[in-house]
């Protein structure tokens, strides 16, 4: 599961295997390097398109990063601009430290939130769905469960402020029916952030569920019966089978969401906060589009995401490395 | 076992009914309510008296868009853009997948570390934005297209999809004399073509649904996609509170409304289609990746 290099090419028998057929194939006979090379040529040119773009589009631009360690003014480009070196990581870290733990503080608290909310209900939702007995209303249930999937954040955005909004929202609605006084969602921090997690279950749950689903439908289904006869119920066939089967699954997600969690992109918040929220609500990756690409900080909030870049990786690999000693499958 | 014993309905069957009815409806209602406001009259939606039924049918709200010339324009823009970024995704994620798929490729483990390394690890915003400024894409939806020209999880996909097809099929061909070029186009893609809906659909919906990418390297009003337009109307209001000649016959939100509902309309002759090869294309991610 999850193990990219678990591939076929790995295993020592298979290699030679293929390696004898192409030496039949190989026009020269030999089986060295450059006959083998020369065979493959074709399939050398195929990679060429896609190997240039990632190193032009994903490779140049981490090379790009050492923006962050000059001071770039457009007019000298990036040889001509002063080099600074970690001034930039300086002024975040040092002078700037209580905007720097709000950064943090802002975005670690979105994705633990997010994170803290998903995971869970996904799993439950699964579950949830997976006792659902007839196959035709189960396979509804999940048509209309991630629906939202083919939604643009753009409506989402907006069907929820509408949804909360004081004049029209059936959120205050709600409110006002219990005798309480209507609440604008929108201008509280607070109320930005709840609007940002339910959104994110609305839009997220059906789709996230699918693997799981995949996972509980691979369960034996002998064992339930076996289960069945030695008078085992329901909920104890779900709490002793169905969710030690799907554990692995469970245990891989985890890890592959934890390592991103502070990679929040800015999108999302960039159409869900307004004037009254903005100075409350900032996070790393908003705050490098406001002040790096709307504003002219270039190299400063270049620092920024490079501090960002390098923590998630940092995370990535920690996970990773536990859950290698763990459960000894990994996503690398 | 299963075949003679009919299974009773018991209260987990009651309890797992009842929680996905009402989580049904949480999908659902946002969704129809929308619907029911933009086909609704003006007194009604004022009054606040929509559910999920129009009240008093009316086309009034979506005839605000008719003669909107940067609705049509976007809507034009973003069709052409999806379209465009469909196609080179597809035929670059679907050339390079083929020789990643080939055990025997000289060099396969390193680069598809390489690859793989770029889904966790990348140069971040401000870098990748001044390096498409600098190749001149500023302005052109390129930029993004060309950005984002293989997704690497589409591309695992693909490679899986590839790895699927029997071996046997591939050696036949190669001992008629075929070559890779030939394999690939006659047999590698069209036997493919459940995994290529999946991840083409994928691409559908980024490319359709993006307006992140085009508010950065676009700055030209009459070249923003729909979504870009979408966001100035439903989050800033430009259209309606903003605007001082706005018809007061019609309702603020019954406009966005409409809008939705138009946008959406894309989707939604693709979704009975594509629907199942959301799943499918889902689940091949998961088994490596």
């Amino acid at each position: 599961m999850s193990n990219v290099n678990e591939k076929p090419g790995s295993n020592p028998s298979a290699k030679a295997a293929t390696r004898n057929q192409l030496s039949k194939r190989s026009p020269k006979g030999g089986t060295n390097f450059w006959a083998r090379l020369w065979a493959q040529r074709e399939l050398m040119l195929m990679l060429i398109p896609g190997v240039v773009f990632y190193i032009v589009f994903k490779y140049l631009p981490m090379y790009g990063m050492r923006i962050s360690f000059i001071e770039y003014q457009p007019i000298f480009g990036y040889d001509g601009s002063p080099w600074v070196g970690f001034a930039h990581f300086e002024t975040l870290l040092v002078q700037q430290w209580p905007l720097f733990s709000k950064l943090l503080f802002n975005t670690l608290l979105i994705s633990i939130l997010s994170f803290g909310t998903s995971f869970p209900l996904t799993i439950l939702f699964a579950l949830i769905l997976n006792e659902v007995r007839m196959p035709k209303i189960k396979k509804g249930y999940q048509t209309i469960s991630y629906l939202p999937t083919f939604l643009s954040g753009v409506i989402i955005a907006s069907i929820f402020i509408e949804l909360f909004s004081v004049g029209d929202g059936i959120i205050n609605k709600i409110i006002m029916a219990f005798g309480q006084k209507p609440i604008n969602f929108m201008l509280q921090p607070w109320g930005y952030y709840l609007v940002y997690i339910i959104s994110g279950l609305w839009a997220g749950m059906g789709n996230g569920a699918i693997i799981y689903l995949s996972a509980l439908a691979a369960v034996d289904q002998e064992m339930y019966e076996a289960a069945e006869i030695d008078g085992c119920s329901r909920l104890k066939r779900i709490w002793h089978i169905t969710l030690p089967s799907i554990s692995p699954t469970i245990i891989t997600m985890f890890l592959l969401n934890i390592g991103s969690l502070i990679r929040v992109g800015a999108d999302k918040s960039l159409l869900l906060r307004n004037s009254a929220t903005i100075d409350d609500v900032y996070m790393f990756a908003t705050y490098v589009y406001d002040i790096g690409i709307r504003g002219s900080q270039t190299s400063y909030a270049a620092a920024i995401g490079f501090f960002e870049s390098v923590v998630c990786a940092f995370m990535l690999i920690t996970f990773n490395y536990i859950a290698k000693k763990r459960t000894g499958s990994s996503i690398w | 076992m299963r075949l003679h014993k009919k299974k009773k309905f018991d209260y987990i069957d009651v309890i797992a009914n009842t929680v996905m009815i009402l989580f049904s409806l949480c999908i659902l209602y946002p969704m129809l309510h929308v619907l029911a406001v933009s086909f609704s009259e003006k007194g009604p939606i004022l009054r606040n008296e929509i559910t999920i039924f129009p009240v008093g049918f009316t086309l009034e709200s979506y005839t605000y868009f008719m003669d909107h010339p940067q609705f049509f324009s976007g809507f034009v823009n973003g069709v052409w853009y999806t379209v465009e970024g469909v196609f080179a995704n597809l035929f670059f994620t679907a050339l390079l997948a083929y020789p990643m798929s080939k055990n025997k490729l000289i060099g396969r483990s390193i680069l598809m570390k390489i690859f793989v390394f770029t889904m966790y690890f990348g140069g971040g915003l401000i870098p990748i934005y001044m390096q498409l400024c600098s190749m001149g894409l500023y302005g052109s939806e390129w930029s993004w297209i060309l950005a984002e020209l293989i997704s690497t999880y589409n591309l695992i996909i693909l490679i899986n999809g590839y790895q699927a097809i029997p071996e046997s099929l591939y050696e036949a061909a190669y001992l008629d004399g075929a070559s890779d070029f030939q394999v690939f186009f006659k047999i590698a893609l069209p036997l493919c073509k459940a995994s290529l809906a999946s991840i083409g659909l994928f691409y559908f919906i980024g490319h359709w649904n993006s307006w992140y990418s085009a508010m950065l390297y676009l700055d030209d009003e009459n070249k923003y996609p729909l979504q870009l337009f979408m966001r100035s109307v439903l989050i800033e209001n430009k259209e309606t509170n903003m605007n001082p000649n706005f018809d007061q016959n019609l309702t603020p939100i019954g406009v966005k409304n409409s809008l939705i509902v138009i946008s959406m309309i894309p989707v939604m002759i693709v979704y009975p289609f594509v629907q199942k090869y959301f799943v499918k294309g889902v689940m091949m991610g998961s088994v490596k990746g």
